[in-house]
């Protein structure tokens, strides 16, 4: 989707902040989509992944005057936004499903599986499917599932410096794929 | 230190992608003012990031859209209508948590009154019921000094050694009658007025002592709890009172004598 620009990110910005509908039209326009892929990526759930996206739109409009500009792009703050709602959707999903923790843990380590479905085939997870199996898990579990390196570690049962020693390789590769 | 080394530690992905923890993000702002390098690297992978997810967006329902802005529809600055403060399910539990506020808050200060008025009522109570104990102990302290006093005069008064000086009144007096109580050993005298009559204002009686027919000053007779402790006077021969002005005299007027009465010496 190529997207025609019409304002700069500062215009955009202040705009949004003095409560602007064409400037909030146009950020929706323009980044919804790409939102809604990431949180797609992370509920696996269409239903839950609208609710979500109505969430993080209104979380944006409400919490527009918190966004500092020298901690990040506008963009990098709406993705945390829907990052952090959809794995707080995806949590409570599980909670509401009566899953003990353990339970989800292993469920959601093998949904991250060879056997994927058409959630790896969008947004941000198709990219991470490019990495090799063993840093596209640590991916996987921290990003789309926000387990700490920690848990991660235990999950996966290899010692905490080797999951940081390739965490960080996978990111550096990462970047070197869209960049 | 090592720009290139950190901007290849991942740490720059980490922070843009919301899995640092709060120290490292903090130590990235910080680089990020110092080394132009560093912000330009965090910046180029923000921009790679942000192509990316739109280059691979997915197109959510267009009724999302219509929610969101049917949600905010009264939030917009563009649309000129008055201003309308929504009744918001949030500004409705903050409007039921001000009035419980209040309530709550009338029922507290009814009470602090209340409760206020009876911790006074109890505390004069506890005052009042303090202060008769107060007097009544004065009372009984005072009794008891009295009772201590009569107990010494009447160890006195059946003392041997002590020499009983009766003194009836005088012609024209006869109704006054005192006593003298003269200590042989210690010629300490003591008066007992058993009836005298009161003395009028600025008037005062004194006690002499005759000593071989000279009067001698023996004692201002004031207000005494049973007998008055007077002068010591080792020899008389008796013992008259008489009514002087307040403070006493040097010398007596005899016609102001009152009660007289020789010493017999058993």
């Amino acid at each position: 989707m190529q997207v025609v620009k019409k304002y700069t990110e500062p215009e955009l910005v202040q705009l949004l902040k003095q409560r602007s509908q064409n400037a909030y039209s146009y950020l929706y326009d323009n980044y919804s989509g790409a939102l809604y892929a990431v949180i797609v990526n992370v509920v696996a759930d269409n239903e839950l992944a609208n609710d979500v996206l109505q969430e993080v739109f209104i979380k944006i409009w409400k919490q527009i005057e918190t966004y500092d500009e020298s901690k990040g792009k506008l963009f990098t703050w709406m993705l945390n936004i829907a990052r952090n709602a959809s794995i707080d959707t995806l949590r409570s999903k599980s909670f509401n499903n009566n899953r003990q923790n353990k339970e989800l843990t292993e469920n959601d380590y093998s949904a991250a599986g060879v056997e994927q479905t058409v959630v790896d085939k969008i947004g941000l997870r198709k990219i991470v499917h490019q990495l090799k199996e063993e840093y596209r898990v640590l991916i996987e579990l921290s990003y789309f599932q926000g387990f700490t390196q920690d848990e991660i570690s235990r999950m996966i049962d290899v010692p905490l410096g080797t999951v940081k020693t390739r965490m960080r390789t996978a990111l550096i590769q990462l970047r070197q794929i869209i960049s | 230190m090592d720009v290139k080394e950190y901007i290849e530690s991942g740490v720059i992905e980490s922070y843009v992608l919301g899995l640092a923890n709060i120290q490292e993000a903090a130590e990235l702002q910080q680089l990020c003012k110092q080394y132009p390098e560093i912000q330009q690297a965090v910046t180029a992978f923000e921009n790679s990031l942000e192509k990316t997810s739109v280059n691979n967006s997915l197109t959510p329902p267009s009724f999302v859209k219509e929610n969101i802005f049917a949600a905010l529809k009264d939030e917009f600055t563009e649309e000129k209508q008055a201003t309308v403060i929504p009744f918001t399910p949030k500004r409705n539990w903050l409007q039921y948590t001000v009035a419980a506020s209040v309530i709550l808050l009338v029922i507290s200060a009814g009470l602090n009154v209340y409760y206020f008025n009876k911790f006074n009522e109890a505390n004069n109570n506890y005052l009042a019921i303090l202060n008769e104990k107060i007097s009544l102990n004065a009372k009984v302290e005072g009794t008891q000094a009295k009772m201590l006093d009569l107990y010494n005069s009447m160890q006195l008064m059946s003392d041997p050694s002590v020499v009983k000086v009766a003194m009836p009144g005088v012609k024209g007096r006869e109704n006054n009658y005192t006593t003298v109580f003269w200590d042989s050993k210690t010629k300490d005298v003591y008066l007992l007025a058993n009836k005298l009559s009161a003395a009028p204002a600025g008037k005062q009686y004194q006690l002499w002592a005759l000593v071989d027919g000279k009067p001698v000053d023996a004692g201002l007779i004031a207000d005494c709890n049973g007998l008055c402790h007077l002068k010591n006077i080792p020899k008389a021969q008796a013992f008259a009172i008489t009514l002087e002005n307040e403070g006493g005299s040097p010398s007596p007027h005899i016609d102001q004598m009152f009660v007289l009465g020789a010493v017999k010496l058993g």
